[in-house]
């Protein structure tokens, strides 16, 4: 905010240790960490805490460039240098993974935030609590399901004898034949997409709803008396009153735009539409870990690793441009 | 509202931060408890190493075991268990896998965190994790020297000709007896049969003739079914070489104990030339190559498919569940199809599972108690009672000493709940084992007793047996020859991370891919779709994958010729 | 002109929850198939399932599945641990990341950018497996209790939530007692941890739920022990692994078909399982729900 108020003029040698915060403008001295002792207090264990148990095992990136064994120690590994790197990325599929991976994120991202929203504005409009509670409560019954079972019963419901799409589509007249969903390529992101606005939308409304209860009640009394539509209050009140929580949220899911899972897409995914069905994490278990090649893993890690930190900041970047709650 | 909901908070906090107490208090003890039953084992272990001295083999022993497969443990009280620890005090701790194998064994291997017995693997293999075993069975096991004495080579290490894993299959004594025929055919299902007057196909052609004459009775069947899901491929990949004469040696035939793959060769062309015609003529199931094998099964029994290339074993849930629906008829018979000319090779004499078994780690604080005990279990005695369980209760015997079960007793063993408190059915599966007969003329287990099968037959089956003029199932096929020295080929172990064991997983991919695409295609593109195929197939490193399995084959023939 | 508009304004509702609960049928019908049809399978005979047709309700009732499922009786104890696991870290993990959030929310706060960051990161990068098992071993941790509560207490995801939150707090909430002379502490158990409550019990949930639903730091770290067993690592038990890399496809195209019965689990006894290991869990959000609207009388505390 004001970087005009710099308690004191910064001391020139010892500039590391006393660089100020341009935005708040506290500088790091004994007089503030005096000041700020509670603080500390509150939140340093908790990030030593976290050093030694999210930082403390990173040494193990250097797996990548090895030829990483477990039988061996760790002084006996073959040094390999970029040899995994090249791999995963001289593999003639590798775009094809690539590809299939962030179009299959990029849609669930879209897909999952747009009908997490739209159910949480919805059930929002619900008057009547107790059947408000129970529509929440079962929509989100899916997520408790392991996809082992949600995917079985994806395929059944898309089986050409009697899958109940088929049937359905049938009956409405918009189609004329069965089709054949998962033989396809061209249906299986969207199939995938699908699935998980089936299995989590219940599950991602949660966060929305919380957020929706924090707006301040007079608000929608104020609209009403302005004469606002119950479409009107959704746009000028209750979105805007979400808009912190969405933005927020979709920062850290931009960071996870690699991670588009395996289960679902190992289970459902066949010869036929192997081209659009493979993730870079099946990718990684095939030719790494069920090869024995830990270090493929790990070489594949530090790459996702390495996209999602830019991609989050470049995110967090243009959030703070545009004036928006942020990450950092 | 407010109050009571913040006091209530607390008050939970409270019983919680209590409950924390209590189980890091009652972990510690497990801790100390552990520590205390390490000690009382080494020095158990001290007194076992001679046994001669004191000749207590019967001490309370408990060794961890870690077992490969996913499956739920015996009950507590499992009566097999508790007959174990009666007997020989052994008791166990078991540990089946959950999850991923491969992930499992890189944290065991790295952290060296190894139970007394694991379950055979070519990873704990390559990371030296058991110990040589033959010098113990030369001292302490003469039961399981006798029975391993006619596959002593065979099970030895490749690389360095120790024994490290007790292979659990393979090794046969007395009569193979198969009633009901477990391998790879063509098969068909019963009603069809009898509907088309009991024909006996002998060809692709005279095969897929029945299969569309009587859907053209029948529309609404399912012409011809297939498999191409997770690694269960083999439906799709292994006919060509059944039909060319050959054994199962996975993915390649080997002639003149020289190997090579057969995925681009013309008998696969023609085989999957074949399947795309009728699939034009629209017998193969649409759904065939998307299915997963949940949905395979479910259209096995629902009694509505015609005929399929598979290993029995493989489909024979679904068979178990048309039998449940009084639905017999719609179970399957086999038939041995053959290329003009080929000789038919469809059973095979069972060979040694190699590497597959139970081995001892190097931690195990005291490995001649537990060869002592694997050496007790392989007595016929004890197979018996692992095998067809206890007298009276599990089984009958004839007043001519033959074994057989009632029909109660027949349904008990089906049940998974019974099987957990009365069996060690998982366990089992990977422990040295007696098969084919015992002395006393018994088969090794209910499923391969003869007079068993006879009892198990249904009218409809006697029906359909006399009119083919057989007695077993197994008689649809001939007699297995004798097994080449170095079979199955597919034992062979490839490597982790070698090109030839990138260049079979990037052909498996290939087959996975292109092997439906080619048999959806329409007649005219199937000729191009094969040629992309096998280019793609040209383009790997396949030679490495041969040279690998053929260099195993004449290692093998080297080491298992000595006798 | 007026007319219109009043009337359309006494339709507009109707046709807007008419629509409105018919589109919540739909929602509620597709999310509940599953669960009723993993319900009915598991209360079917199993080889009578596997001839399909299945759906909402059993036909060939048994409880045999079930059974298969309690009589090992290890269930029991893991479904101890596995309640004792969730409440300890939703009560501990609540209390330390509205604590940290609280600090991370203090503008002039010094930390404040790099323990954030040092948070942040933590979403995007994972070690791997086999450093992860080296430290847990190395802390002693490997086959106690403590390995499933220590990992994961603060979850940066639940961080940024809660920080988000307390930021968009007016600050004239905490001034008159900053004024008083009450110390940080103070100030955010009194006043802000109060406030928090309809996020507290979003993030309580979301910690509560992670917990009873993970089985990974079972199968790296306690795997041995039966002790220490949970519901999910029960029931990961049997439904067996999804990818194939267990499996080595030339090995089992030969005949060891013996072994590979052992492999599957009938799917009527997946069903129960998961319906034993879903059960419980579900009661934690109907219980939390209340708590969601008590947020609404912080307008009455608001500017």
């Amino acid at each position: 905010m004001s970087d005009t108020v710099l308690d004191k003029p910064v001391k020139t040698q010892k500039t590391r240790q006393r660089r100020v915060d341009p935005e708040i403008g506290v500088s790091l001295s004994w007089k503030t960490l005096k000041t700020q002792k509670q603080l500390i207090f509150m939140s340093v264990p908790i990030a030593i805490y976290l050093i030694i148990f999210n930082y403390a095992p990173i040494w193990g990136w250097v797996m990548a460039f090895q030829n990483y064994r477990p039988a061996l120690s760790f002084g006996k590994q073959e040094w390999v240098g970029l040899q995994q790197f090249n791999f995963l990325f001289s593999d003639e599929t590798f775009m094809m993974v690539l590809r299939n991976t962030v179009a299959m994120s990029f849609i669930n991202l879209v897909l999952g935030t747009v009908t997490a929203i739209g159910l949480a504005l919805l059930l929002n409009e619900i008057k009547v609590k107790f059947f408000k509670r129970i529509i929440q409560s079962i929509s989100y019954l899916p997520h408790f399901l392991s996809w082992v079972i949600a995917a079985g019963i994806v395929a059944t419901s898309l089986s050409i004898d009697d899958g109940i799409v088929n049937i359905i589509l049938m009956k409405l007249h918009f189609i004329k034949e069965p089709i054949m969903w998962l033989s396809e390529g061209k249906y299986f992101w969207g199939i995938v997409g699908a699935s998980n606005v089936w299995k989590e939308v219940g599950w991602g409304t949660i966060i929305y709803l919380a957020a929706i209860t924090s707006i301040d009640p007079s608000l929608y009394e104020a609209a009403s008396i302005d004469g606002a539509k119950r479409f009107q209050k959704m746009r000028y009140v209750t979105l805007p009153g979400i808009k912190a929580t969405f933005v927020i949220l979709l920062i850290m899911n931009i960071g996870h735009i690699l991670d588009a899972g395996f289960e679902l897409q190992y289970l459902l995914g066949n010869g036929l539409t192997v081209d659009w069905s493979q993730t870079i994490d099946i990718f990684v278990v095939k030719y790494g870990i069920s090869m024995g090649n830990y270090s493929l893993a790990t070489a594949a890690g530090i790459f996702k690793t390495i996209v999602s930190v830019i991609l989050v900041f470049i995110a967090n970047y243009i959030a703070k441009r545009l004036g928006e709650e942020r990450l950092v | 509202m407010h109050k009571t909901a913040k006091r209530s908070a607390r008050a939970l906090a409270a019983g919680t931060f209590a409950l924390a107490l209590a189980l890091t208090g009652c972990s510690s003890n497990n801790a100390n408890n552990s520590a205390a039953n390490v000690n009382s084992n080494t020095a158990k272990g001290g007194t076992t190493a001679s046994p001669a001295a004191n000749g207590d083999d019967n001490a309370p022993a408990t060794f961890s075991v870690f077992l490969a497969s996913p499956g739920q443990t015996p009950t507590e009280d499992n009566k097999i268990l508790k007959l174990i620890k009666e007997k020989t005090g052994v008791s166990f701790k078991t540990e089946l896998l959950v999850g991923d194998l491969q992930q499992k064994l890189g944290v065991m291997i790295a952290g060296g965190d190894y139970p007394d017995i694991m379950s055979g693997d070519d990873k704990l293999l390559n990371a030296k994790a058991y110990i040589p075993l033959e010098d113990l069975i030369e001292k302490y096991a003469p039961n399981l020297k006798k029975h391993y004495a006619a596959v002593w080579n065979q099970i030895k290490d490749e690389t360095d000709g120790h024994i490290y894993v007790l292979p659990s299959y393979g090794v046969y004594q007395g009569k193979i007896t198969e009633p009901t025929y477990q391998g790879p055919g063509f098969w068909l299902q019963k009603s069809v049969l009898e509907e088309m007057g009991y024909p006996t196909p002998k060809t692709l052609d005279e095969y897929f003739d029945i299969i569309a004459k009587y859907k053209e009775k029948h529309p609404d069947m399912i012409g011809f079914e297939s498999l191409n899901f997770d690694w269960r491929v083999f439906p799709l990949q292994n006919a060509p070489e059944h039909l060319a004469g050959h054994p199962n040696d996975g993915g390649v035939i080997v002639d003149n104990n020289k190997a090579q793959i057969f995925a681009d060769k013309d008998i696969s062309k023609t085989y999957y030339k074949k399947l795309n015609e009728i699939n034009a003529q629209g017998l193969m199931d649409k759904e065939a190559f998307v299915q997963n094998y949940d949905q395979y099964l479910a259209k096995i029994a629902s009694g509505k498919v015609i005929g399929m290339f598979d290993q029995h074993w493989n489909f024979q849930d679904g068979e178990t569940s048309l039998i449940s629906q009084g639905k017999r008829e719609n179970t399957y018979i086999g038939f041995p199809l053959l290329y003009p000319g080929a000789e038919e090779w469809y059973r095979d004499r069972g060979a040694v599972g190699t590497n597959r078994g139970l081995g001892i780690s190097i931690n195990a604080k005291d490995p001649v108690r537990i060869i002592k005990f694997l050496d007790q279990m392989i007595t016929e005695d004890w197979q018996k009672t692992l095998q067809w369980g206890i007298k009276g209760e599990d089984y009958e015997v004839k007043e001519d000493g033959t074994f057989y079960r009632t029909p109660e007793e027949r349904t008990n063993a089906d049940q998974t709940s019974w099987q957990l408190a009365n069996k060690i059915t998982t366990m089992f599966g990977y422990m040295p084992k007696i098969q084919g007969t015992y002395s006393d003329g018994n088969a090794a287990d209910a499923g391969t007793q003869p007079q068993e099968f006879f009892d198990s037959l249904k009218p409809s089956d006697q029906k359909i047996l006399k009119a083919y003029n057989k007695k077993t199932w197994s008689e649809f096929f001939k007699e297995p020859k004798e097994n080449n020295i170095y079979f199955p080929a597919y034992s062979i172990v490839l490597k982790d991370g070698s090109a030839a064991k990138l260049a079979q997983s990037k052909l498996n991919d290939l087959q996975i891919k292109y092997l439906p695409k080619a048999i959806m295609a329409s007649p005219a593109e199937f000729d191009g779709v094969w040629q992309d195929y096998v280019d793609h197939i040209h383009k790997l490193d396949i030679k490495a994958y041969e040279d690998r399995i053929n260099e195993g084959i004449q290692s093998r023939i080297k080491n298992w010729s000595v006798k | 002109m007026k007319a219109v508009t009043k009337s359309s304004g006494r339709i507009e509702p109707i046709v807007f929850h008419t629509i409105n609960t018919i589109f919540m049928l739909f929602v509620v019908a597709i999310t509940l198939y599953p669960f009723l049809h993993t319900l009915a399978v598991s209360l079917n005979d199993g080889s009578d399932t596997l001839a399909g047709g299945v759906y909402f309700w059993p036909r060939a009732w048994t409880l045999e599945n079930y059974r298969a499922v309690f009589i090992t009786g290890t269930i029991y104890h893991a479904a101890f641990i596995s309640v004792s696991r969730t409440l300890l870290s939703t009560v501990l993990g609540v209390f330390l990341t509205t604590m940290l959030a609280y600090t991370l929310a203090q503008k002039q706060y010094i930390f404040r950018k790099k323990i954030s960051m040092l948070f942040i990161l933590t979403m995007y990068f994972n070690a791997g497996l086999i450093p992860n098992y080296f430290l847990i071993k190395e802390l002693g941790l490997l086959h106690s209790f403590m390995v499933y509560i220590l990992p994961s207490m603060v979850s940066a995801f639940n961080l940024i939530i809660l920080r988000t939150y307390i930021r968009s707090l007016p600050g004239s909430l905490t001034e008159s007692a900053k004024i008083d002379g009450a110390g940080e502490f103070r100030i955010f158990w009194k006043i802000i941890f109060p406030l928090c409550t309809p996020v507290l019990a979003t993030v309580a949930l979301f910690i509560a739920v992670g917990a009873w639903n993970s089985w990974f730091d079972t199968f790296l770290y306690a795997s041995s022990d039966i002790k220490l067993s949970t519901l999910q690592y029960e029931m990961m038990k049997l439904l067996g692994s999804t990818m194939s890399t267990n499996n080595d496809p030339s090995a089992l195209a030969g005949n060891q078909h013996n072994q590979m019965q052992a492999l599957v689990t009938p799917a009527s006894i997946r069903a129960a399982i998961t319906i034993v290991t879903a059960v419980p869990i579900l009661f934690v959000y109907p219980f939390l729900q209340k708590y969601f609207v008590v947020g609404l009388n912080l307008g009455s505390v608001k500017e």
